[in-house]
């Protein structure tokens, strides 16, 4: 016998059904959501950036290889990682799949990581992806839009990530040892190095010529990119993690190469 | 200059806050419904389902592969959109398992099996599969009530004189459907605890996570009208432009 409550079929249709009205109201917030967002103001972009990728040096706008949108995932992989992130990777492993569907519908997925070029094609190459990833190496692109931060924000009493301050010294005092470290240990570099570098997803619309800033998101903003939490959250024991996202909650992570040693 | 309203990167910043605590709110709501998702109560299931897979027979038990939760996607198969002699699988259930690969080795490592079934011969399954270049499991149900039990597929008389899909009477179901249930084993016992049709489906496709975040947003007029199995965009293409 489970300990989780059991019941007829019966009892589970009346509190299914009641939970579908609330899953259709989630749903339609959604839809409004996503209204809400194409209609942000659109900022024009006149500084230029520029991005090694697999057909040499590219400007932002050449990233939207001849479509009308483009979508940035700020992979975390800064210069020194050896490997990019575990989280960040299983996520990309979810946009793989489905990066046609997007490219056949007016909008171009990429990924974009500090990390010289050569680092991320071996990497790109250990994992078996197709997504373009461009490396912002050396440009300011990461900084401006909220994902990199210098030393001295590292240090300051609040960098700006994810609209609000974060205050990074407690989390970076306690990360020598515990998670943080764990986690820096994976991608082959040390506590402080890692947490430069954040995850985020940014979109841009480019339009007689012209190109525009349109939306960002970070954070738990990318939690419904990331294409196993859906799942999860419909499986009988849900995410089944100590706390939701705390960096508790990813330890089970692994590259998708990794978990048969786990 | 672009017909979109523009402004600056502070009038942007406003907007983007106002927009940003709404989706806190709506996010601490998904969390709320994942949390009454695993209070629902688990029904178990007496029934004996056998299923044809690429190690042989398997009941619903064998499925869960030694893991303690089992994910099924009912994919429609030999009936469904755009689909013809030549492309058995249904447009829309070939888009979705589009994102069954990434998640597969993370859901597996987190003690969750994901699979997808359909009502037609393993071998027919085999070749779409291979044509798709896909690696999830496939079963075959045919000849089980299964899909029909969880809501997916509709017998003739159903289809004539009306059933249940999507916890709502239809007076003349299609002989399948879209949806994903999801189950538990414990004690040697199998649990069903959830089931998701049609839109509840849509909230599985990362493609729609991702174009809620883009400047045009879904850009359709009807959700299907631009897609394709992801082998044929490039002859859809030329199609439209001849």
């Amino acid at each position: 016998m489970t300990n989780h409550r059991t019941g007829t079929r019966e009892e589970w249709l009346v509190a299914r059904v009641e939970l579908l009205e609330a899953e259709k109201d989630l749903t339609r917030r959604s839809d409004e959501l996503a209204r809400r967002r194409q209609e942000l103001p659109w900022v024009r972009i006149d500084k230029q950036y520029r991005f090694e990728t697999e057909e040499g040096s590219a400007s932002l706008a050449d990233l939207f290889e001849g479509r009308s949108q483009l979508l940035v995932y700020h992979f975390m992989f800064g210069p020194e990682y050896e490997a990019g992130c575990p989280s960040c990777s299983s996520i990309a492993d979810g946009f793989d799949g489905f990066v046609v569907h997007l490219a056949n519908h007016d909008v171009t997925l990429c990924a974009i990581s500090r990390a010289p070029l050569e680092k991320l094609q071996a990497y790109k190459r250990r994992m078996g992806w197709s997504f373009p990833w461009a490396s912002s190496y050396g440009s300011d692109f990461n900084y401006d839009f909220g994902v990199t931060f210098t030393a001295e924000q590292q240090q300051s009493e609040g960098l700006e990530y994810n609209f609000g301050a974060l205050d990074m010294r407690p989390a970076l005092e306690a990360g020598k040892e515990g998670p943080i470290a764990e986690f820096a240990d994976r991608v082959g570099t040390d506590w402080a190095t890692y947490t430069r570098e954040f995850w985020g997803l940014s979109a841009f619309a480019l339009e007689d010529g012209d190109l525009y800033h349109t939306y960002s998101s970070y954070s738990r903003g990318i939690d419904d990119l990331w294409g196993m939490y859906q799942w999860l959250d419909r499986a009988p024991r849900g995410r089944n993690e100590p706390e939701i996202h705390a960096p508790l909650s990813q330890r089970w992570i692994r590259r998708h190469d990794e978990y048969d040693a786990a | 200059m672009s017909n979109h309203r523009t402004g600056t990167r502070e009038d942007w910043l406003a907007a983007r806050l106002e927009l940003l605590e709404a989706e806190k709110h709506h996010m601490r709501k998904g969390d709320d419904l994942a949390r009454r998702r695993q209070d629902l109560p688990w029904v178990p299931i007496e029934k004996e389902y056998v299923f044809e897979t690429d190690n042989g027979k398997k009941t619903l038990a064998q499925l869960f592969e030694g893991r303690s939760q089992l994910l099924v996607y009912h994919f429609m198969f030999g009936f469904g959109y755009r689909v013809d002699e030549q492309n058995p699988g249904c447009t829309g259930c070939s888009f979705v398992a589009d994102h069954f690969d990434g998640a597969v080795p993370h859901l597996n490592g987190h003690d969750v099996t994901l699979v997808a079934e359909s009502i037609a011969p393993l071998e027919e399954l085999h070749a779409y599969k291979e044509r798709m270049g896909w690696r999830f499991p496939w079963i075959s149900s045919l000849g089980s009530d299964f899909k029909y039990d969880f809501g997916a597929a509709f017998t003739e008389e159903q289809q004539r004189n009306g059933a249940d899909y999507n916890f709502r009477h239809v007076d003349q179901p299609e002989p399948q459907r879209e949806g994903m249930s999801a189950f538990a084993l414990k004690d040697g016992v199998v649990h069903h605890t959830y089931s998701t049709y049609d839109r509840g489906v849509e909230q599985l496709m990362g493609t729609y996570r991702m174009l809620d975040l883009a400047p045009l947003g879904r850009n359709e007029e009807a959700p299907a009208d631009w897609w394709h199995r992801h082998d044929e965009y490039e002859t859809a293409q030329e199609e439209a432009t001849r």
